[in-house]
């Protein structure tokens, strides 16, 4: 070792010395630091709980237990609007969303589709406490709030009450939610695609379905299911409006009602029944007993083994029955004028709802035409033709051809609502009736809604003897629809016509695709 | 052969225009040759005891005639069931009718078969579609369809499109009652379906081949005029008619006061020299400035 060496190392150590001696004394500036700040903050604790002037404007009440009935009104989000401004209201409502920030907590409080802005800050009404107090309540629990309404200058875009927000002033929490959810309600409203592109999270159908209660809290549920019951009142109104009936079937069947297959067996006691899988028979049965027009709204059962959103295998038929006088015509407009009241009481009472649909499910507005368009099979036939479709005269629409066609006839009416006549009667049925002037053609019809059929019916056969001929030129077991024959032979109303009217009318709107498991729809 | 030879100045294709209303002759100048042949031919023809083409020819003449004849009695039962309406539009209709059916009767016969002007019939209802602002009614079109219906078998629909609402009811009916055989549209040669929408320029839709619409309500007319009679063939003719149309559709309907006053000027002055816009026959212009100066200044005609 060298002295040069030896020295340094002496100075190395020195230097290090120092450097402890420096770490040290900052050691215990800090824990001075530290026990003022401890001291400070108990102190601040102990005055602020001995001052805290607010201390009943906030907590959790006791569970409601019908101790008392109070005369409170409670305000409803949806009529919180700038004319109730500078009042002073109550409200009940579920925590949306909670942001704390500084001296101040912005909550958004949701009462079914609707939502409001409100805030809670440090002043003459809240103390810091109730503002900390607001912040830790967890998201999707109820609370009873106090506020004021007040006019805002700047449109609230993330909220349906767009114009106002509350300033509370008092704030109890009536339920707890628990702190972590199974699903965000922000998550299962975002639309398909629009999470992946910017990182955001989406909530799959299944946590959706295994979570209901909360999925049915968005905002989309809740207009898709108000927009369900908004369909089923229109049907209901127009037809008691134009004289129908509504009739109750039995859902237990003895027998299948159409052909036979694709019905689900249920147990019986100690035999076996059916689901029905169409109330047919029984609006026959009415309408032979001069019931004149009825129809009925239920569920329909059908063992249909197929994933698409045609087949479902329970759904709410909507169905119609009628006889007529001259012309089957007459069902027609029957059927068209009841849909366009629909779609047009859709369109007047419940935009607000179909706004909310879209958001998540966007689509184009639907259009219609009143009265209703119909188009003959061979007018459709010479659009697809122009547009380079080889089809025969007597050739069914294949399901690609349907949509084009719908597409042409929107393209040139403008119409997503139309009904497709005069179909030849080589594709349909052997008991539909021959057109009067040609014979190629039939007194049947479909109805399109965005290029899809949705209804089909055609004006039937009443006549024992034409109708043997049909069999036979179908070639057709004549043994095996003997009773059917019969039935017009012993005295059926000279005209009538029936068809099933599956409840597919809600495609009026758009429909999230829906799980087996959860096809009860609430009507 | 010591001279030069020419080529013939005017070709022997060249058909001049000839009137149909008088008795037609053959041409004694061109085709001299051949007239001689045919005179051969009918001689050998009489001598096989077959039937002499001259009568022929007039029996070709004389149910021309009668059918002719079958038209103006068309005319006039047309006349017979509007005169009894006191309406200025269907005044309007008649005499345009008429005035339109009698110059195109006579002239240009055949050029009616609707299947040389908007293809062939492939067994179904040709549907003319117009869009139309209920605040801005198409008075032309609605004569027009009038019109074409004393011409063809016309199925007309009235629709009310969703993206408009409270449509006053005179504009459901302007078409007319429904036809008795609305039922089956089969029966129909063209398809006239009206449809009241929110649309800011009057629009047809037509051909499902290109689907390119058809804007602006003189555009529109010209189309439907065609379907009836043709355009003068005369080109300067031509022009004058389309230059009324656009004046009567862009300064009377939508110009400036100024711009108005200058047109019924000339509106003036014009019919001061001639009985319609473009000379001597009945044409689109005079049916679309009567509608343009009804649609502005309805008490302007009443005066009249």
């Amino acid at each position: 070792m060298t002295k040069d060496e030896v020295q340094g190392a002496m100075e190395e150590d020195q230097a290090q010395s120092k450097k402890g001696l420096k770490k040290q004394q900052k050691e215990a500036e800090k824990a001075v630091k530290k026990a003022e700040k401890q001291a400070k903050l108990a102190a601040d604790q102990q005055g602020s709980e001995e001052d805290d002037f607010a201390k009943d404007r906030y907590g959790v009440p006791p569970m409601v237990q019908s101790q008392q009935k109070l005369d409170r009104v409670l305000a409803r989000v949806e009529d919180l609007s700038p004319e109730k401004a500078d009042q002073l209201i109550w409200l009940r409502a579920r925590v949306h969303t909670s942001r704390a920030k500084g001296k101040q907590c912005f909550l958004v409080l949701r009462q079914q589709q609707f939502n409001v802005q409100a805030l809670v800050a440090v002043g003459d009404r809240a103390s810091k406490q109730m503002v900390k107090f607001a912040a830790n309540i967890t998201k999707e629990s109820i609370v009873d709030v106090e506020a004021s309404v007040r006019k805002v200058e700047q449109k609230i875009e993330s909220c349906t009450q767009q114009d106002v927000e509350l300033h509370i002033e008092r704030i109890f929490v009536i339920s707890q939610s628990e702190a972590r959810l199974p699903l965000q309600l922000e998550d299962a409203v975002r639309p398909d695609g629009e999470g992946e592109e910017e990182g955001r999270a989406t909530v799959n159908q299944d946590t959706k379905l295994d979570n209901r209660v909360i999925d049915l809290r968005t905002t989309t549920s809740q207009a898709i299911f108000r927009l369900q019951s908004g369909v089923c009142k229109l049907f209901r109104d127009t037809l008691t409006n134009k004289g129908f009936v509504e009739i109750q079937t039995p859902k237990i069947i003895s027998a299948a009602s159409e052909g036979g297959a694709n019905v689900f067996t249920v147990s019986y006691f100690k035999t076996s029944a059916y689901l029905a899988q169409s109330p047919q028979l029984y609006k026959q049965m009415c309408i032979c007993a001069d019931f004149d027009k009825v129809f009925c709204v239920g569920p329909v059962f059908r063992a249909e083994d197929s994933n698409t959103h045609r087949h479902l295998t329970e759904f709410v038929g909507l169905d119609i029955e009628m006889a007529f006088s001259y012309h089957y015509h007459e069902v027609i407009d029957s059927i068209t004028d009841t849909m366009v009241q629909i779609f047009k009481g859709l369109r007047e009472n419940f935009q607000t709802e179909i706004l909310t649909v879209n958001k998540q499910y966007p689509s184009e507005p639907f259009k219609f035409l009143e009265p209703t368009l119909r188009l003959e099979y061979t007018e459709a036939l010479a659009m697809l033709h122009q547009a380079g479709v080889e089809m025969g005269d007597e050739e069914d629409l294949s399901t690609p051809n349907e949509k084009l066609l719908g597409r042409l006839v929107k393209e040139k009416y403008d119409t997503d609502f139309y009904v497709l006549d005069k179909y030849p009667l080589a594709v349909r049925p052997f008991y539909t009736m021959p057109d009067p002037n040609n014979a190629k053609y039939s007194n049947s019809y479909d109805m399109f809604m965005r290029g899809e059929e949705i209804l089909s019916g055609a004006q039937r056969v009443h006549d024992a003897q034409l109708l043997t001929e049909r069999a036979m030129h179908h070639q057709i077991d004549l043994e095996k629809i003997k009773s059917y024959i019969d039935s017009f032979r012993y005295g059926a109303p000279p005209t009538w016509r029936r068809r099933h009217w599956p409840g597919e009318s809600v495609h009026a709107v758009p429909r999230p695709p829906q799980h087996s498991s959860d096809l009860h729809v609430p009507t | 052969m010591s001279m030069y030879q020419v080529k013939p100045v005017c070709g022997s294709l060249l058909k001049p225009d000839l009137p149909t209303c008088m008795y037609t002759l053959p041409n004694i100048h061109g085709q001299q040759g051949n007239s001689c042949t045919s005179d051969l031919c009918s001689e050998h023809a009489l001598q096989n005891g077959e039937v002499d083409p001259a009568v022929k020819a007039l029996e070709a003449r004389q149910d021309e005639i009668l059918r002719k004849l079958y038209e103006l009695k068309a005319a006039v039962d047309g006349l017979a069931k509007t005169v009894t309406t006191p309406d200025a539009d269907l005044d309007l209709t008649v005499s345009s009718s008429l005035s339109s059916q009698s110059p195109s009767s006579t002239t240009f016969t055949g050029v009616t078969n609707l299947d040389t002007l908007i293809g062939k019939d492939l067994g179904a209802l040709r549907d003319i579609v117009i869009n139309a602002n209920p605040a801005q009614p198409p008075l032309t079109l609605l004569v027009l369809h009038s019109v074409l219906c004393q011409r063809y078998r016309v199925l007309s629909t009235v629709h009310v499109h969703s993206s408009v609402s409270n449509v006053p009811p005179q504009l459901l009916s302007c078409l007319g009652p429904r036809h008795a055989d609305s039922y089956a549209r089969q029966m129909f040669q063209l398809g006239f379906t009206l449809i009241w929408k929110d649309v800011p320029k009057l629009q047809m839709k037509f051909s499902v081949q290109n689907m390119c619409p058809i804007e602006g309500e003189a555009n529109v007319a010209r189309f439907l005029f065609k379907l009836m009679s043709p355009y003068p063939s005369d080109a300067a003719l031509a022009t004058l008619v389309d230059s009324w149309v656009d004046m009567a559709f862009f300064q009377l309907a939508e110009g400036s006061a100024k711009e108005r006053a200058a047109v019924l000027r000339a509106l003036n002055s014009a019919l001061g020299r001639s009985p319609w816009l473009a000379g001597q026959e009945f044409s689109l212009a005079d049916m679309a400035c009567y509608c343009c100066v009804f649609a502005e200044r309805p008490c302007l005609l009443y005066s009249l």
